[in-house]
C-alpha cells in the first residue's frame, strides 16, 4: 500500500510490489504563470500480477497518471519506483522546499529586526546558516531526482552489460579451443549491444484507446509489432519474425496477417494488434489506457477476455484505465477512484463496491447502467457536489486508510464517520 | 382519440448500399411499431443496420443508398414515398434526432446561439404559409360537404362558409397586432435581462439609452388587448422612468427591473382567444371592453360567438360529417367488393398477368380512394397508404418473376463453368456466387396480405358504424380549423428565438445560459454539448425524437445525467423515443419496447421485460452474456468471429455461423418470427416445436435469477 512515510525517503523492500508510485504531480501549464493540476499528489502501489484499476469521469487525470508512469510527461514532482528502482522523479516539491523556506526565513529576520533584540545577529546568522543547510539539502535531493529521471535506463542498461561481459569473460576462459572461443566471442557481441539498448522503461508498454488512432497506416502490422524489438537491438529477422508470428496466434489472429496494413482490419482486430505490440516486448507491467471504451460490446468481450488469458499465460501486471465500472469491477482486484486529479479512494474490487465510502465514489457507482429494467425504473442517481459534501475549511484531507487496505481521502470527522460506518473504531 | 396507437409504423423496409463491391444489404424486411407517448429500443452490433434505419426515417439516406422496399408511415404519410418538400415539414418539425458525436453534430465555427435559434427562424414564415393553406383547403371541403348533404340550404351555407373566414381573418388581423406587441415585449425583456445581468456583473453600460427604450416600449404596449388592466401601473412605472437619473445605474436598475416585472405580468396574462373576440368584434353592435379581464371577455365573446354563430354551424357541420361518413361507408361497401375481387385474383392458382393485375389495382385504389372519408382529421394510415402499397407489392412481385430465372440461369452457367474448368485440372480461384431468388409465393401473398388487411378493417369499420360520433368529428374540425388559424399569426423574431432558446438551454439544464448563448462549440464539455444538440433537437417540439447512440461517447455519470435528462423530457414533453444503442444496460433503464437486430433483421422484439427476463434468441443472449455487471465474476462469453459480409447475405439465420447452438436447419433456411406472448417474438429456429430444448448460457440465467431476486425482495 502507499507508503505514506515522507522522512525516510529509502523504499521498503516489498517483494511483490511491482510499481510504486509516491506523490505524483503532473501540472501542466496554461500560461500566465498558471497550472492545471491534472494530477495532484496520487500516491498508489501496483504489486506483482495483480490488475489494477484506475476509474474516474474523462478529465480526472486517470491517463495522465498512467502516461506519467511511462514517461510520457517530465513530471513535476513524485516519484515512481519500478521493479525498486526510481524510474520517474520530479524537482517540484524540492524546489518549493527550498522557496518557502527561504520566505519563512526572510519573514523571521525581519520580526527579528523590528523586535531590537541585542542577540539579533547571532539568531539572524543561525537562521541563515539553517536555510543554507537546507536549501543545499534539497539541492542535492534535486542533483539526485534530475541523475534518477535521466539516467536512471542508462544505469541499469550498464549493470546488464556488465553482467554480460562477466559472464562470457568467464565462459571464454574456460573454454579450450579457438573454434568455440570464436563463436562465443560472436555470441558476446551480439549480446552485449541487446544489453546496452536495453531500457528498464521498455518492461513498461501501454495499450492506447483509440485502436485506429495509434496504429500507424504506412506500417505493415510485422513492422509494427516488431519495432520495439528492432530499436532494442535485436537484428535477427528469423528470430523477430518467429516471435511476430507467435505473438499473432497468442492474441487470436493468424500469421498471414502479419503482411497486411492497419486498415484491412476491424476494430477488434485492431486492438488485439495494439496489445500485440505491447505484449510482444515481454513486458512485465502493462498500462491499459481504456483499451475497450471504443469497441463495441461483443469486441469487448473478446478483448477482456483475451487480456485476462494473457494475463494468466505470461504473469503479466495490469494497471486498467476505464471508466466503465461494471468491466472494471469484472476485471481489476484492486480499484482506485480518481476526482479531479487525486485519488479519493482506494480498495480491493469488491471491498470497494460493497462499501462505497467517499460520495463521489457513491455517486459514481449509483450511476452504472444496469441490464434490469425494473430495478433501472425504481433507482435514484446520487450527484456528488464537493463544496456541499465536504467541510475542509478548518482541515486537509489525506488519504487514510479506514480498515482492510480501504484508503479514503478523508479529515478527522470524516474517518470518524467512516469508522463507524465501516464499524470499526 | 386513442392514444395507445402507433405513431410511426414501419413495414418490411429494405434498405441497400451501392458500393463498388457489390451491393450491400445494410437493412432486410423490418417492421416494427412506435406507440405513441412510449420508447422503443433498437439494439445490435455496429453494422447491424440500427442506424441505417433510423436515418431512413429521417429521409437523410447516404446518396449510394437504395430503398428496396417498405413503407415508414407516419400521419397517413408514407414517408419513403413523399417528395423532398414534404419531408421538410417533418424533419426536425415533427421528427427530430439527437447524433452519436455531440461535437461533430455542431457546427464549429458558428455560435451556439445561432445554432439553436436556426430552426426556429426558419419554420417562422413556413408555418404561417401552411396554416393559411390548410385552413382554406379545410374549409372549401367542409362547403362541399355541407352543401352536398343539404343541397335545399346551399345559399345560407355558402353565407355561413364565408362568414367563418372573413370573422377569422378579422380575428387575425386583431391577433397580428396583440402578437407584434407581444414580440416588442418578450424582445425589451430579453434586452432588460441582458442590461441586469450586465448591471450585476459591474459592466459598463448604456443606461441613459435602455431607460428610453423601456419607456417606449411600454407606451407602444398600451394595446387594448394587451395591457388590459395595467394601464394605471404602466402609466406610475413610465413616469418614473423618464424622471429617474441616468447617471445612476444601481437606481436606474431598481426602476428597470420593476418594469421587467411589470412586462412579465403582461406576458403572463390570459391569452385573448380571437377566434371569439375576432366574430364579437365583427358583428356585436354594443361591443364595449372597458373594465373588463381578458378571461371575462373571451367569456363573452365566446358566448357570443356560440349562440349567434358556431351552434347553427356546428349542427351543419354535424350533419354534413354524417353525410360523408354515410358516403365513406358506402364507399366501403363498395371497396369490399373490388377488393374481394382483387383478392380473389391474387389468391387464385391461376398465372399473373401483369395487365390485367394493373387493370385491378387501378380499380381497387380508385375504389379506396373514393371510399375516404376526407372530412375526418385522423387519417386512417392503412387505407390511405393503401394504393402506394398494393403497387409496391405488385412491382416487386412482377420484379422477382423477371429477375428469378434470370439470376437461376445465371448460377447454372457460372456453376458449369467452374465445374469444367475443375474437371480440365485447372486452379479456380474464383467462387460461384449464391444465387438470390425470391418465393415469388411469399411475394403473392404479401400483396393479398395488403389487400385482405385492409378488407378486414374495411368490414370492422361497416360494423361498427353505430358508434360513429358525427357531433365529436364536427368538434374536431373546428378545433383543427382553429388551430390552423392560430398558425397564421406565428411569428418568431430574433430577439424572441434567442430569449426561447435560453429557455431552452435552462430547461435542458445549461448553467449560466445567458453567456453560454454566445459561445463556441469547443468551449463546452462533452455533456453540455450533448445537451445542445438535445435543445436543438426540441427546439421545434416534435412528435419523435430518434436518440441515435447519444450517450456513447459520453463517460458514466454524465451519460447517467444525459439519460435522466431524455427521460424527463419525454415525459414532459410528451415525446416518443425511438432509441439506437448498444449498450444494454442503458436500454433497461429508457426503455419500454426492444428490437434486438443482426445483420439487418430483428431477430427479438418485446417488451424490456420480456427481452431482460425471458430472452429467448441466442443473439440476445450472446450480447447479454457479453457484458458483465457487477456480479459477474466468471469468463464472459463473447460472441466469436465478426458480422457476416452483407454483400452476400447468408442463406439461413445471419447469426448461424457464430453462434454455438446452431442447427443444421440454421444455415439452410430463415427462420420465421415464432410467437412467444403477444408483446414478444423471436427469428430462430430453436423455437419451432420440433426443435431441441436448449437452455440459455448460465451466466444469464444465474443473472436473471439473482435479478428475480432482487425483485422479489423489493417487492416483498
Amino acid at each position: 500500500m502507499p507508503s505514506m512515510d515522507k522522512e525516510t525517503n529509502t523504499l521498503r523492500n516489498d517483494e511483490d510490489v511491482l510499481l510504486r508510485v509516491e506523490h505524483l504531480c503532473q501540472y501542466f501549464k496554461v500560461g500566465h504563470g498558471k497550472y492545471t493540476k491534472a494530477v495532484d499528489d496520487v500516491s498508489f502501489d501496483i504489486k506483482k500480477g495483480e490488475v489494477f484499476g484506475l476509474v474516474g469521469e474523462s478529465g480526472c487525470g486517470k491517463t495522465t497518471t498512467g502516461r506519467s508512469i511511462i514517461k510520457i510527461y517530465d513530471i513535476t514532482s513524485g516519484s515512481i519506483y519500478f521493479k525498486g528502482t526510481r524510474i520517474c522523479a520530479g524537482t517540484g516539491s524540492y524546489l518549493n522546499a527550498i522557496k518557502q523556506a527561504k520566505a519563512e526565513t526572510a519573514s523571521e529576520i525581519a520580526k527579528i529586526r523590528k523586535s531590537g533584540d541585542p542577540s539579533a545577529a547571532e539568531r539572524i546568522a543561525a537562521l541563515k546558516a539553517g536555510l543554507k543547510k537546507t536549501v543545499a539539502e534539497n539541492r542535492a535531493e534535486i542533483e539526485k531526482a534530475r541523475f534518477d529521471h535521466k539516467k536512471s535506463d542508462k544505469v541499469y542498461a550498464e549493470s546488464l552489460v556488465k553482467k554480460c561481459d562477466e559472464k562470457y569473460k568467464a565462459l571464454i576462459a574456460a573454454a579450450s579451443d579457438e573454434e568455440e572461443k570464436k563463436k562465443l566471442g560472436k555470441e558476446w557481441r551480439s549480446e552485449r549491444r541487446i544489453a546496452s539498448k536495453t531500457r528498464l522503461i521498455t518492461k513498461i508498454q501501454m495499450i492506447f484507446q483509440d485502436p485506429i488512432a495509434s496504429l500507424n497506416p504506412r506500417m505493415t502490422v510485422r513492422e509494427i509489432i516488431s519495432e520495439g524489438m528492432v530499436i532494442n537491438g535485436i537484428r535477427d529477422k528469423e528470430y523477430i519474425d518467429e516471435k511476430v508470428y507467435g505473438i499473432l496466434n497468442t492474441v487470436g489472429l493468424v500469421p498471414e496477417h502479419a503482411g497486411r496494413y492497419p486498415h484491412e482490419f476491424s476494430g477488434g482486430q485492431r486492438q488485439r494488434i495494439g496489445i500485440a505490440r505491447s505484449v510482444v516486448m515481454e513486458p512485465d507491467l502493462i498500462i491499459a489506457d481504456e483499451p475497450v471504451s471504443a469497441l463495441d460490446v461483443s469486441i469487448q468481450a473478446q478483448v477482456i477476455n483475451l487480456l485476462n488469458d494473457l494475463r494468466r499465460q505470461m504473469g503479466l501486471t495490469i494497471m486498467f484505465i476505464a471508466h466503465d465500472l461494471s468491466v472494471v469491477k469484472y476485471f481489476s482486484d484492486r480499484i482506485g477512484v480518481m476526482y479531479y486529479g487525486k485519488m479519493v479512494e482506494l480498495a480491493e474490487a469488491d471491498e470497494l463496491f460493497a462499501h462505497p465510502m467517499h460520495p463521489y465514489t457513491r455517486s459514481l457507482l449509483s450511476a452504472i447502467p444496469l441490464p434490469d429494467p425494473h430495478y433501472e425504473k425504481n433507482h435514484r442517481r446520487i450527484t456528488y457536489n464537493p463544496l456541499k459534501d465536504h467541510d475542509y475549511s478548518s482541515s486537509k484531507p489525506t488519504m487514510r486508510e479506514i480498515g482492510n487496505g480501504h484508503f479514503v481521502l478523508c479529515d478527522d470527522a470524516e474517518e470518524k464517520k467512516y469508522r463507524a460506518e465501516f464499524g470499526i473504531d | 382519440m386513442n392514444y395507445s396507437e402507433n405513431i410511426l409504423e414501419v413495414k418490411n423496409l429494405k434498405i441497400s448500399f451501392r458500393t463498388s463491391s457489390g451491393t450491400v444489404k445494410a437493412v432486410r424486411d423490418i417492421s416494427f411499431n412506435l406507440e405513441r407517448g412510449k420508447t422503443l429500443a433498437i439494439v445490435g452490433e455496429s453494422g447491424s443496420g440500427k442506424s441505417v434505419t433510423s436515418k431512413a426515417i429521417l429521409g437523410i439516406q447516404a446518396g449510394n443508398s437504395i430503398t428496396e422496399g417498405g413503407e415508414i408511415i407516419y400521419d397517413g404519410r408514407d414517408l419513403l414515398k413523399i417528395d423532398e418538400e414534404e419531408i421538410h415539414a417533418i424533419r426536425g418539425d415533427k421528427i427530430s434526432m439527437i447524433f452519436q458525436d455531440p461535437l461533430s453534430s455542431l457546427d464549429p465555427i458558428v455560435k451556439i446561439g445561432p445554432q439553436i435559434t436556426e430552426a426556429m427562424l426558419l419554420k417562422n414564415k413556413a408555418k404561417r404559409k401552411n396554416g393559411r393553406i390548410d385552413f382554406n383547403t379545410k374549409l372549401a371541403l367542409v362547403k362541399e360537404k355541407m352543401t352536398a348533404a343539404m343541397p335545399e340550404k346551399a345559399a345560407e351555407i355558402s353565407v355561413m362558409c364565408k362568414t367563418f373566414d372573413d370573422f377569422n381573418i378579422h380575428g387575425n388581423r386583431m391577433a397580428v397586432s396583440y402578437n407584434e406587441a407581444r414580440v416588442k415585449a418578450e424582445e425589451i425583456l430579453g434586452d432588460i435581462s441582458d442590461y441586469l445581468f450586465m448591471v450585476e456583473k459591474k459592466a459598463k453600460v448604456g443606461t441613459k439609452e435602455m431607460l428610453k427604450k423601456t419607456a417606449e416600449a411600454l407606451k407602444a404596449s398600451k394595446d387594448p388587448f394587451f395591457s388590459k388592466g395595467e394601464t394605471a401601473e404602466i402609466s406610475s412605472v413610465i413616469a418614473e422612468l423618464t424622471s429617474v437619473s441616468d447617471r445612476d445605474d444601481a437606481a436606474a436598475a431598481v426602476i428597470i427591473s420593476k418594469s421587467k416585472a411589470l412586462f412579465e405580468k403582461l406576458l403572463s396574462n390570459d391569452v385573448p382567444d380571437f377566434f371569439g373576440i375576432g366574430y364579437y368584434d365583427m358583428k356585436s353592435t354594443d361591443r364595449n371592453y372597458d373594465g373588463m379581464t381578458i378571461a371575462e371577455i373571451n367569456e363573452k365573446a365566446s358566448e357570443f360567438l356560440n349562440k349567434d354563430f358556431l351552434d347553427s354551424f356546428r349542427s351543419y357541420l354535424s350533419v354534413a360529417c354524417e353525410y360523408a361518413f354515410l358516403e365513406s361507408v358506402e364507399g366501403k361497401k363498395k371497396a369490399i367488393d373490388a377488393l374481394a375481387e382483387g383478392e380473389a385474383y391474387f389468391a387464385g392458382e391461376n398465372e399473373i398477368d401483369k395487365k390485367q393485375s394493373a387493370e385491378l389495382e387501378k380499380k381497387m385504389s380508385a375504389a379506396v380512394s373514393a371510399s375516404l372519408d376526407r372530412l375526418e382529421i385522423h387519417k386512417d394510415s392503412l387505407a390511405y397508404t393503401f394504393p402506394s402499397s398494393v403497387k409496391n407489392a405488385t412491382d416487386r412481385y412482377f420484379e422477382w418473376k423477371v429477375k428469378n430465372p434470370r439470376e437461376e440461369k445465371r448460377f447454372e452457367r457460372q456453376t458449369e463453368k467452374r465445374e469444367k474448368l475443375i474437371a480440365k485440372g485447372k486452379q479456380v480461384d474464383w467462387k460461384v456466387l449464391p444465387k438470390t431468388v425470391f418465393d415469388l409465393d411469399m411475394l403473392r401473398g404479401d400483396i393479398v396480405g395488403v389487400i385482405s388487411g385492409l378488407k378486414k378493417k374495411y368490414s370492422a369499420d361497416i360494423e361498427n358504424k353505430g358508434s360513429y360520433d358525427s357531433g365529436r368529428s364536427a368538434d374536431e374540425i373546428i378545433a383543427f380549423l382553429r388551430e390552423k388559424a392560430h398558425d397564421v399569426v406565428y411569428k418568431v423574431t430574433k430577439k424572441m428565438a434567442k430569449e426561447k432558446a435560453i429557455r431552452l438551454m435552462d430547461e435542458v439544464g445549461i448553467p449560466d445560459s445567458r453567456i453560454r448563448f454566445n459561445q463556441y462549440p469547443f468551449e463546452f464539455s462533452g455533456g453540455m454539448r450533448q445537451r445542445i444538440v438535445i435543445a436543438i433537437a426540441l427546439s421545434a417540439n416534435p412528435d419523435i425524437l430518434i436518440c441515435d447512440e447519444p450517450t456513447t461517447a459520453l463517460d458514466v455519470t454524465i451519460q447517467a445525467q444525459i439519460l435522466e435528462l431524455i427521460n424527463k423530457l419525454k415525459e414532459t414533453r410528451h415525446l416518443s423515443c425511438i432509441f439506437i444503442t448498444h449498450d444494454l444496460g442503458v436500454v433497461a433503464n429508457m426503455a419500454d419496447d426492444i428490437a434486438v437486430m443482426y445483420a439487418g433483421k430483428i431477430v427479438e422484439y418485446g417488451t424490456a421485460d420480456d427481452i431482460f427476463y425471458d430472452p429467448r434468441h441466442p443473439y440476445t443472449w450472446a450480447l447479454l452474456s457479453s457484458m458483465p455487471d457487477l456480479d459477474t465474476s466468471e469468463k464472459l462469453e463473447s460472441i466469436p468471429g465478426t458480422p457476416p459480409n452483407m454483400i452476400y447475405p447468408p442463406v439461413g439465420d445471419a447469426f448461424a455461423a457464430r453462434n454455438k447452438y446452431a442447427m443444421e436447419i440454421d444455415f439452410e433456411a430463415q427462420p420465421p418470427m415464432f410467437e412467444i406472448s403477444p408483446t414478444h417474438r423471436a427469428a430462430t429456429w430453436l423455437l419451432h416445436p420440433d426443435a431441441p430444448k436448449v437452455t440459455p448460457p448460465k451466466i444469464i440465467t444465474d443473472r436473471i435469477a439473482r435479478m428475480k431476486e432482487k425483485g422479489d425482495a423489493v417487492n416483498g
